[in-house]
């Protein structure tokens, strides 16, 4: 048997273990990725875009804040009776405005906030491109005779320059 | 090519005279921030403020809890008057401040059907929240909200928050910070001459 075809025959077994790890892992991750969330994960999910009410800034998830742990409950005891994120997500609304959701809604007066930033970074770059183009654009002015004429007169008044004048464009 | 000033320019006064505006402008600053600081440290606390509430119009939330005295309380039991809820701690200094003016709203408001006042213990223990009441001669009914319940019901953010509920159980105003026994009779009659 030749070398080659030894490698071929001992490295088959190899092939098929890594094949079933990788498959494993694969059905492992799918099994996590795909599967219903539980109680505790969605009620986690919510705490953490929602806006402690007492505090600035932080999530319900994240404050030790008597509010937040409120909502905490709130939010846990609503996704036991099985409402969804929405249905949970509109009862905080009702009593505490938009401003209890860490992610403003993208519809109605909130939008504003999606859309300044959007508007002002694409005039930023639409600036910002206008500026490079200006810049690369060749200078459109031209030497005309008369200013040849008024420069070599102004040399001739002045004697000869240090350092040689690159000559520009011809006409 | 000369760079020095031709001998007819006029004399050069620039400098000196952005020393003198930028002189008059430090000064002029500190004016107006004196005035804004003696404004502000001299003028009167600030009343209440009447701040938007989701819950504006709508129909108060239900509060069925216990009295700091131990009793039941239910708010639809005061269907048909005016009812004052008010989240107070006490620990918060300005709902120390306001209660003088509830004892003197309770006080006015005492004859049989008139305007109740309501209070709600707003992160507070039992016992620090009734030597409050004790001790400021607070005679009118006052829950616990163990949990915090009842204030995210209402959409409290932090003490004092008063809320005015209508006769019929609508809620029309929303105060911040804390209020006055005025405060209070305006918004009543704010209220009323609106027809809810």
């Amino acid at each position: 048997m030749s070398p080659r075809g030894g490698r071929k025959a001992g490295s088959g077994p190899v092939w098929v273990v890594l094949a079933v790890v990788l498959a494993l892992a694969l059905a492992l991750a799918a099994s996590r990725w795909s599967g219903t969330p539980t109680v505790a994960q969605r009620a986690a999910a919510l705490d953490a875009v929602l806006k402690c009410p007492s505090c600035d800034g932080i999530s319900v998830a994240d404050s030790s804040a008597s509010t937040a742990a409120a909502v905490r409950q709130v939010v846990l005891i609503r996704v036991r009776e099985g409402q969804s994120d929405q249905q949970i997500e509109q009862y905080l609304v009702g009593r505490y405005g938009p401003s209890i959701l860490l992610r403003p809604p993208t519809t109605g007066i909130t939008a504003v906030v999606w859309v300044v930033p959007l508007v002002a970074a694409a005039g930023g770059l639409g600036g910002l491109a206008l500026f490079f183009w200006r810049r690369r654009r060749p200078p459109t002015t031209v030497v005309t005779p008369e200013d040849r004429a008024l420069v070599d007169q102004a040399m001739a008044e002045n004697g000869p320059v240090a350092a040689p004048v690159a000559a520009g464009p011809g006409p | 090519m000369s760079t020095g000033p031709a001998p007819d320019a006029a004399p050069a006064v620039g400098p000196r005279r952005g020393r003198h505006t930028a002189r008059w402008t430090a000064v002029a600053s500190l004016v107006v921030m004196a005035a804004l600081i003696a404004l502000l440290a001299t003028r009167p606390p600030a009343a209440a403020t009447e701040v938007y509430t989701p819950l504006l119009g709508q129909q108060a939330p239900p509060v069925t809890a216990t009295t700091l005295s131990g009793g039941r309380f239910h708010l639809a039991a005061y269907r048909g008057r005016w009812v004052v809820l008010n989240f107070f701690a006490s620990w918060c200094p300005p709902c120390q401040d306001e209660e003088p003016d509830l004892v003197t709203f309770a006080y006015q408001h005492r004859a049989p059907g008139d305007a109740a006042l309501i209070g709600v213990v707003y992160d507070d223990t039992t016992a620090a929240a009734r030597a409050f009441e004790r001790s400021s001669g607070a005679t009118w009914p006052t829950v616990i909200d163990p949990g915090g319940q009842i204030a995210l019901r209402y959409g409290v953010r932090g003490p004092p928050e008063t809320f005015l509920i209508s006769p019929s159980g609508t809620v029309v105003a929303h105060l911040d910070s804390a209020v006055t026994a005025a405060d209070l009779d305006q918004q009543i009659a704010a209220a009323r001459a609106a027809g809810l």
